[in-house]
């Protein structure tokens, strides 16, 4: 029988019943949008965040408290007083392949300033992580080393920071800021630094190290920034702080990580967050398919008459399958088509409003011809029951049927 | 001659619940070519179940069916779907179209079924209505019709891929008259073309019409007739008229 016939027959059958075919195809295109809206803007979200964790610096290594369980640097176990600002200048001292160490106690407090109150990041650190971190400043100078000697309540703001605390952020030299009871002489606005992870670099406020300790009564580091000579000797710069902590510790309390380890195990998260989300999305689209099947079997039992007049004039079982089949078939490739089109308009609406960068066609064109597969393959799965149930109908008994 | 159809000994037992319904109790019948046969008997007789029988869509409990002198008894489904499309022609008391489809697409389906291309069933559908005087109305669904416009749809239909056998069941149960009798002149023209046809009616005058009359009674066949004179529709038409212009 010639498949254009089987596809008029389908098409007749799905006007005749217009609402119900309309609200079951919506399913399908729910469906098949969130499963195409959450993998392309989890691939935005992939790109963009290893991406911003790129302009860190590939000379940058992480030395974080506690030691790293197996097959994962996140999961570490606690041990969060194991660094030390000995470990620090340590390593400074013996390390050859560094250039550079920065320990940082840092800490999420309330300051104030002019009467404005805000919640911001206050980073205790050593002048260096200037030069460790590639700070640069738009105003005023960096954190000195007789701020660093003599304790100064000196404070260099991000200029996020700036803005939310004065009114006129390009203008707040020599002005005051309150940490935890103290005032502190603003020396310097730092050049913007941008996002990562969604957390804004900008929105801080760095003080010497040791006046940290004493604001803070800890003598801790959170963790420590080591910058390598350069990005060949990243490898050396690890082997030698591990060796030097671990001589230090007698025990490896704590873990090391560069940045090409921390960019894997952050892709391999995001990795699994996407598939999480996906598969979330897929259900909806099995629901789709259920919704497909309940319409199907309740349109057999409503065509019985129909199907024992088909087979009385001489359908066969195929001929009678393969008319149901292309119905479910045809809704649920309508609706896969109309959800790619919204999906697209989704992840394209999300992509560029939330990371400012569209979808490109190179990563959202195979999961389109996923979701267009996968929503066919469920008009075939869910249909297929249905049809074999009107194919296998006694043409007598279906006749018969009022 | 080998008869068209031939039934030998043929029961028919419904099972319903735990409960058998013997609907036939052994008959024997075979209906030769170019015979116009009636079925007569009270309701419930078993006449809808012979019919069924003799258009394989069902099949008998036990005995034999001879179809153009094969056994048709072992067929598959499938196979008994292919007699009745390509040799087999059946009209319904209540006309059994579809209603969504025009009266041409209706008359197209068993060629749909029998794999005849796009622009051959068109030429043999429109040839198959004009032949039941109902080309003009080609384009018009079943509910835009009366109830003799449809049956004439569904005689097109039965005759369109050429059966060896017309079965009609009660074919005038569900019109007036006059259209049931414009229905008899139809069959009686093409059972003078030829073909070989089985009516079942359970009205004496209507049964006239044909050569010979079978009559079953619970489930079994008790008397065989012939008719030395059947009434002719067409005539009857005619004197309609002339009492009732
Ligand atoms: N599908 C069926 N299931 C159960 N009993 C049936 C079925 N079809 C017919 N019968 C029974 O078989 C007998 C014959 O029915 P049928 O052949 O339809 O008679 P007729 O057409 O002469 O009125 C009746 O008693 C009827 O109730
Ligand atoms: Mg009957």
């Amino acid at each position: 029988m010639d498949l254009f016939e089987s596809f008029s027959i389908a098409r007749e059958a799905l006007r005749a019943n217009r609402l119900r075919t309309i609200l079951t195809t919506l399913g399908v295109i729910i469906g098949v949008a969130a499963v195409i809206a959450l993998v392309s803007v989890g691939q935005t979200v992939r790109t963009s965040v290893v991406g911003e964790f790129a302009t860190l610096g590939p000379e940058l290594l992480w030395v974080l408290p506690g030691k790293a369980r197996e097959g994962s640097q996140f999961a570490r176990e606690e041990g969060r007083l194991s660094l030390t600002f000995e470990d620090a200048e340590a390593v400074a001292k013996d390390a050859d392949a560094v250039s550079g160490v920065s320990p940082i106690l840092q800490t999420s407090i309330e300051v104030t300033s002019a009467g404005r109150r805000v919640t911001t990041t206050v980073v205790g650190t050593t002048p260096n992580i200037a030069d460790v971190r590639g700070l640069s400043m738009q105003a005023g100078r960096f954190l000195s080393a007789s701020d660093l000697v003599r304790r100064k309540r000196a404070a260099v703001l991000g200029p996020s920071l700036a803005r939310r605390l004065y009114r006129t952020p390009a203008n707040i030299l020599g002005r005051r800021v309150i940490i935890n009871g103290r005032a502190f002489d603003v020396v310097g606005l730092l050049r913007s630094e941008g996002q990562v992870l969604g957390l804004d670099l900008d929105d801080r406020l760095y003080i010497p190290v040791t006046t940290a300790q004493q604001l803070f009564r800890i003598d801790y580091a959170s963790f420590i920034f080591v910058k390598a000579k350069d990005t060949a000797s990243v490898p050396r710069a690890l082997r030698e702080t591990e060796r030097i902590l671990l001589r230090r510790h007698g025990e490896e309390d704590f873990t090391v990580l560069t940045q090409s380890q921390l960019l894997t195990s952050l892709d391999a998260i995001l990795r699994i967050l996407t598939l999480a989300l996906t598969s979330i999305a897929a259900i909806s689209l099995v629901v789709g398919g259920i919704g497909i099947m309940n319409i199907m079997l309740v349109s057999v039992t409503e065509r019985t008459r129909e199907i024992g007049i088909r087979k009385a004039i001489g359908a066969r079982r195929l001929h009678i399958l393969t008319q149901f089949l292309i119905e479910a078939v045809v809704i649920s490739l309508v609706g896969g088509l109309m959800g790619m089109l919204v999906g697209l308009a989704l992840s394209w609406g999300i992509s560029t409003s939330l990371f400012n960068s569209a979808p490109s066609l190179g990563s959202t064109a195979p999961i389109v011809l996923l979701a267009f597969g996968f929503s066919a393959a469920v008009g075939v799965v869910f249909g297929v029951y249905p049809a074999w149930r009107a194919a296998q109908l006694h043409p007598v008994e279906a006749l018969r049927y009022e | 001659m080998t008869p068209v159809v031939a039934l030998r000994e043929a029961t028919k037992i419904y099972r319903l619940g735990k409960v058998d319904v013997p609907a036939l109790r052994g008959v024997g019948l075979a209906i030769e070519p170019g015979e116009f046969v009636a079925i007569m008997g009270p309701s419930g007789s078993g006449k809808s179940t012979l019919m069924n029988l003799l258009g394989c869509l069902d099949r008998p409990t036990s005995g034999t069916y001879l179809f153009g002198g094969h056994d048709v008894s072992q067929l598959s489904d499938d196979e008994l779907a292919e007699l009745r499309n390509r040799r087999i022609g059946f009209v319904f008391q209540t006309f059994n179209l579809l209603p969504r489809l025009s009266a041409l697409k209706n008359v197209e389906m068993p060629m749909v079924y029998a794999g005849v291309s796009r622009a051959e069933r068109l030429r043999r559908a429109q040839a198959a209505l004009e032949r039941v005087g109902l080309a003009h109305r080609a384009s018009h669904a079943p509910p835009e019709l009366s109830g003799g416009e449809q049956q004439r749809v569904a005689i097109a239909r039965a005759l369109v891929n050429t059966p060896s056998i017309l079965l009609a069941d009660e074919p005038t149960g569900n019109l007036d008259s006059r259209s049931g009798e414009e229905i008899l002149a139809i069959v009686q023209e093409l059972n003078a073309q030829d073909m070989t046809i089985a009516m079942v009616t359970h009205d004496r005058d209507i049964a006239e019409h044909s050569q010979r009359i079978i009559h079953l009674r619970d489930g079994r066949l008790v008397r065989d007739e012939m008719v030395p004179r059947p009434k002719q529709a067409r005539q009857e038409l005619i004197d309609l008229a002339v009492v009732s212009p």
